[in-house]
Parts: C-alpha cells; structure tokens; sequence
C-alpha cells in the first residue's frame, strides 16, 4: 500500500463526514489559534513596551526623591520632597551629563477658547527635550531666559494641542493654565507612544513659573539626566550619587534621600516579564491544545467502533493490521493537521487584530507557526495511536459479524 | 479467464482439524477433527443447519481463523503456523470472499470496492483499475463503474462482490450463502454466473443451509454437529 493510498482513504474518509470533522477539529483549531494568537500578543507587548521605553529616551537616569520615614514606618518611593531645583542644577556640570531636567508636575485646567482639557502641566527647563528625545513641531521650546525670568510661556505636547483646537496659527496666542493667562511658545511633535499615559498629552512651563505660580515650593518630584553615551551611565549614576549625598549631607552609611533609576535596567526588567508572561500564556493556550486531542481520539474511537464492519471486510480482503493501523493514524493525523493549519491562520488574524488596535503592529513568528504545526502532528499521533492499534488489533471473524 | 487445471490436484487439505472456542471454563467445540481434501477445479457446496460448525468451517477455509488443532494446508502452504500478517497474506493472494450481505465498502465506488483487494497487494493506481474494470466489465457492469453501493440493486451488489472476490485471480473462491439475501431471478443469475466460472477452471466453494442452493454443487459435503457427514 503506497503512501498516496492511504491518504487518499484518510483523506476520502473525512470528506464524507464533513460536519464531524469540522467539529472534531474545532478543538485542535481553537487550541493553536490560541497559542499562536497568544504568543504574538505576548511578543507585541513585549516589542511595544519596550519601543515606548525607548521613546522616553535613550541613555535616561531618572532621579526620584527617596522614602520617608515616619518612626519606623518606610513611606512610598517619592513621598519625601528632598530633591530640589538647586540639585538639578548641581548635576547639570557632572562629566558625561548631556541634559537635566527637573520635572515639577501638576494636573491643571487649560482652556483655549471655548476647548479645555485637564492635563499634566510640567515645570520644566530646557534640558527636558534633549534628555526626553522630544522634536519640536512649531515654535520653540523653552529657553534659560524664560526660566530665569519666571516667564508665562507654555509649550504644548502634540496631543494637548490637539485637544485644545491649537494648530501652527496658534504660536503666539493665550491660552489658560489653572485661570492664569500663559502664551504658547510652541507645540512639539508626536512621539507616537501607545497606550493610556500618552507622553503627547502634557504642557510644559518653566519650572520657575510653576513653582511659584502653580505647584509651590522648590521641590520637585523628578530629576531626568541623559547621559552622553551607554558606556557612561554606571559612572554617572555614580557621580550623581556622590552629588547628591554631598549635598545632602549625608555621610558614611546613612542612607540615600533618593533613587536612580536607570532606563535599560527598567528595559531588561520589562523584558524578561514579559517573556515569562508569553510562556505562561501559551502554556495556558496549550491545555486547550491537548483538550482538543482528546476530542479527536473520541471521534476516532467512536469511528472505529462505527466501522468494525469495514474493518472486518477490509481484513478479509487482505488488509494487514498496519494497513489498518496507518489508515486510522493517517486520519487522525490529517484531522489534527488540517485543524493546526486552519487554527494558525486564525491564531494569525486574532494577532493581527490585537496588534494594529493595541498599536504595535502584526509580529509574524515563523518558529511560533513551525511549533503550532509540529505540535497538532503530536497531538495527531499521541491521541490517534491507540484508536488505531484498537482498530489494527479487532479480529476480522468478530468485526465482519458485527452490527 | 481460465485457470489451468490439473487434475485431482489438491488445493484445500484439511487433517484432523478442531476449533473449540473457550470462555472462561467452558470450552464449546465447534469442529470436531474434521477431514476433508478439495481438488482445483471442483465446484463444492458446504451444507448444513445453522449452528452445525458451517460458519466456523467458512472462517478456517477462509484463513481468517485457525485450527486450535490439526493441520489446514491451502495451495501448499500450511495455515496453521502463520500468524496474523502471514494469514493477510495468504488471504490477499490466495481467498476471494462472497459474502451474503454482499459486505461492499459503503460510500465507495464499484470501481474503487473491485480494485480495494489489488491496493492491499501493492498493486499500483493505474494498474489496479484497469484490472478492477476488466472484470465488472466482464460479469456486466461497465455502466456501473462509479456508482456506490447504495446506488445498486441487491443483485448489482452481490456481483460487484463477486468481482472484487475475483480480481485478485484467488486459487478458491468462498461464498458463504452468496443468494441468501436475494430475489429468485437474482440469486439465479448468482448461480449461472458460478456455472460459468466453474466452467472457466475456477474452484468455487459454496457455503450454504439450502439444500436446493446447494444443489447445485457438483459434490455435495454435509456438516452436523461439527462433523462432515458421509
């Protein structure tokens, strides 16, 4: 018997049953659909957090203000107000510093015209577009003399702007923060990030003005330092530590008012949860897998059991036991099969679906379609055999006189 | 189609055979050391009342079952020492089967029923249906070629088993109550066809409880209780 034989007769056999098969298939198909679907979406976060990281920008150390501590009780990272304007200042003349920005935020009512929108409102200086990789689109951002001189000048994130009606004609004009008069200096550009905290919606002020005017006090809540290359962030957080320390008058073991944090650690951090996120959902994904072979050794029981007689006949027509063997293996594997195939195209499409409406695009995996296939042809064996060896093992004087 | 005959050639040698099926600690015996020779070319009719140890002589004659003692030799190989793969075998070259209900693969093909048995023998695509059709041709179904089982009258089907059971050129042809599912005027022309194929050379063993169906077997071999009787 040629292999061509037997899937012919495996493959007849499931054209006449065309409901069942698709039934039985469902199982296998909603499995690597699943899998497939899973794995690309886990590989999308991953791809678009880490993009998104990337886009806060590139070489970034961020300087938070530490814990405070009331007795004994630690409060939250950033509950104490111990980093200040002037050790923003301090860092900016650090070797390997490229750019500093203190960020003094506040949520705040803007108006223009008849629009407005409650946004972030970030008192800032100049140092925040280099060292958070923004571009301007109109205008210009702000400059030392504006925060020099306490100016009213605001420059609008990309999606603010929008939200606002603001377009290029809008430089120059007034607009409302928190019921004071600020002009726009300038809008910048989108950076395109995903999600819910768009880094486009936010205004930036002098962080002069903003403490005097709209948050109070010279605390501020973050201190962003890019740094000139890679290779330099380790002495630099470190220079910055002993900065600080220095500043703060903080000696031998006491511990630090503040925490670095440093952009490619958060990267690596993110990445490796997320990877263990992916494997956790396709491992998930897979029990549906081998639910679904179960569901094909049921209809090739109940198949065998349906055609003893065909068995019987075919023995006495000269069929040896692997004939009948292969015949049965050969279906229950082109069921699995065809149910891997139809379940990595739909694995595919959820995937594509999620990528472009979750923003990070089709990721296409060829070893993630190569697995789906190699493991339906597994489940095909694993879950066929025994059917199979039933249906080879029946003896044809019983099977040609069964009913 | 003509065999070569020899004459008083012996194809089917049975010697003391016994098949007693056991259950548990009851053992029922079913055949009881029977010895029988059938030469090729003969054309034998096996007869007797339903539990007289026919169907179990039918499965032993057929190779589907062995011996539990004694010693079956069929066209000079001895059946009792194969084991399941080598009976296949031997079934596949040396046995075609007519059955009462006809026992066609359903949703398939006349052509496709014929040429199954030559698949079995590795028998390649091509080769296996122009073989298939020359015989439907020959017992008069060339128009019914591509129809299915369920397409075809009682009468239709049965000679579409006949041509599957001769295909394969077997050295013996077993039928086991081959017009017992079918009208008169079919069953007739089962028995004509027979005829003619007895005629042609072809050694025919007819399995039957009809004594008038059997009648037409030129050696009669009656089966009681397990036993040939004289």
């Amino acid at each position: 018997m040629s292999i061509r034989d037997l899937f012919q007769l495996a493959l007849g056999r499931l054209g006449t049953g065309k409901l069942r098969t698709a039934l039985t298939m469902l199982g296998v198909i909603i499995g690597v659909a699943s899998v497939v679907a899973l794995v690309a979406v886990g590989q999308g976060a991953t791809s678009g957090i880490s993009n998104r990281l990337a886009g806060l920008g590139t070489n970034l150390l961020t300087v938070n203000p530490g814990a405070t501590f009331t007795g004994f009780t630690r409060g939250a990272a950033g509950s104490s107000t111990t980093l200040t304007l002037a050790d923003a200042t301090a860092l900016q003349s650090l070797t390997g510093v490229q750019a500093v920005a203190p960020q003094l935020s506040t949520s705040k009512l803007v108006v223009a015209g008849s629009l407005n929108t409650t946004t972030t409102v970030v008192g800032t200086t100049p140092g925040y577009l280099t060292a958070l990789a923004y571009t301007m689109w109109q205008g210009s951002f702000l400059t030392n003399a504006s925060v020099d001189s306490n100016l009213r000048v605001a420059v609008l994130g990309a999606t603010t702007a929008d939200d606002l009606g603001l377009g290029a004609s809008a430089i120059g004009t007034d607009i409302e923060i928190a019921g004071l008069p600020f002009r726009v200096v300038g809008i910048m550009q989108a950076k395109g990030g995903t999600g819910f905290a768009s880094p486009d919606d936010e205004v930036l002020v002098p962080v002069s003005t903003a403490s005097a005017l709209l948050v109070g006090g010279t605390n501020v809540r973050s201190i962003g330092v890019s740094v000139v290359s890679a290779d330099q962030m380790n002495t630099v957080t470190a220079e910055i530590t002993a900065t600080l320390r220095q500043r703060h008058g903080l000696t031998g073991t006491a511990t630090s008012d503040f925490s670095i944090t440093n952009q490619d650690q958060l990267l690596a951090t993110v990445g490796s949860v997320s990877t263990l996120l992916s494997v956790l959902l396709a491992g998930i994904a897979s029990i549906s897998l081998i639910v679904g072979g179960i569901g094909i050794m049921n209809i090739m029981l109940v198949s065998v059991r349906e055609r003893t007689r065909e068995i019987g006949i075919r023995k006495a027509i000269g069929a040896r036991g692997r004939d009948i063997l292969a015949q049965f293996l050969i279906e229950a594997l082109a069921l699995s099969l065809a149910g891997g195939l139809v379940g990595i195209v739909i694995g595919l499409a959820i995937s594509l679906v999620i990528g472009v409406i979750a923003g990070w695009g089709f990721i296409f995996s060829p070893l993630t379609v190569v697995a789906a296939v190699g493991f339906s042809l597994i489940v095909g064996i694993v879950f066929g055999v025994w059917p199979a060896s039933q249906a080879a093992r029946l003896d044809p004087v019983v099977a040609l006189r069964y009913e | 189609m003509s065999v070569a005959t020899a004459p008083n050639e012996t194809i089917i040698a049975l010697e003391g055979v016994s098949r007693t099926y056991t259950s548990g600690r009851l053992s029922v015996p079913a055949l009881v050391a029977v010895n029988l020779r059938i030469n090729r070319g003969e054309f034998v009719a096996i007869i007797g009342p339903s539990g007289s140890g026919k169907s179990t002589m039918m499965n032993i004659l057929g190779c589907l079952d062995r011996p539990t003692e004694g010693r079956y030799i069929l066209d000079g190989t001895p059946v009792d020492t194969l084991n399941d793969d080598g009976l296949a075998a031997l079934r596949s070259r040396s046995i075609g089967f007519v059955f009462q209900s006809y026992n066609l693969l359903p949703r398939t093909s006349a052509l496709d029923n014929v040429a199954t048995p030559l698949m079995y023998q590795g028998i390649p695509r091509r080769e296996r249906h122009a073989r298939a059709q020359a015989v439907l041709e020959r017992l008069g179904l060339g128009d019914r070629l591509h129809h299915e089982p369920t397409e075809l009258s009682g009468g239709q089907q049965q000679r579409v088993g006949i041509a599957r059971a001769l295909v394969t050129e077997p050295a013996i042809l077993l039928a086991d109550e081959p017009t017992g599912n079918l009208d008169s005027h079919s069953g007739a022309e089962v028995i004509e066809l027979f005829h003619d194929l007895h005629a042609s050379g072809r050694t025919i063993i007819l399995i039957t409880h009809d004594p008038e169906v059997a009648a037409v077997a030129e050696r009669q071999i009656h089966i009681r209780d397990g036993q040939v009787a004289a």
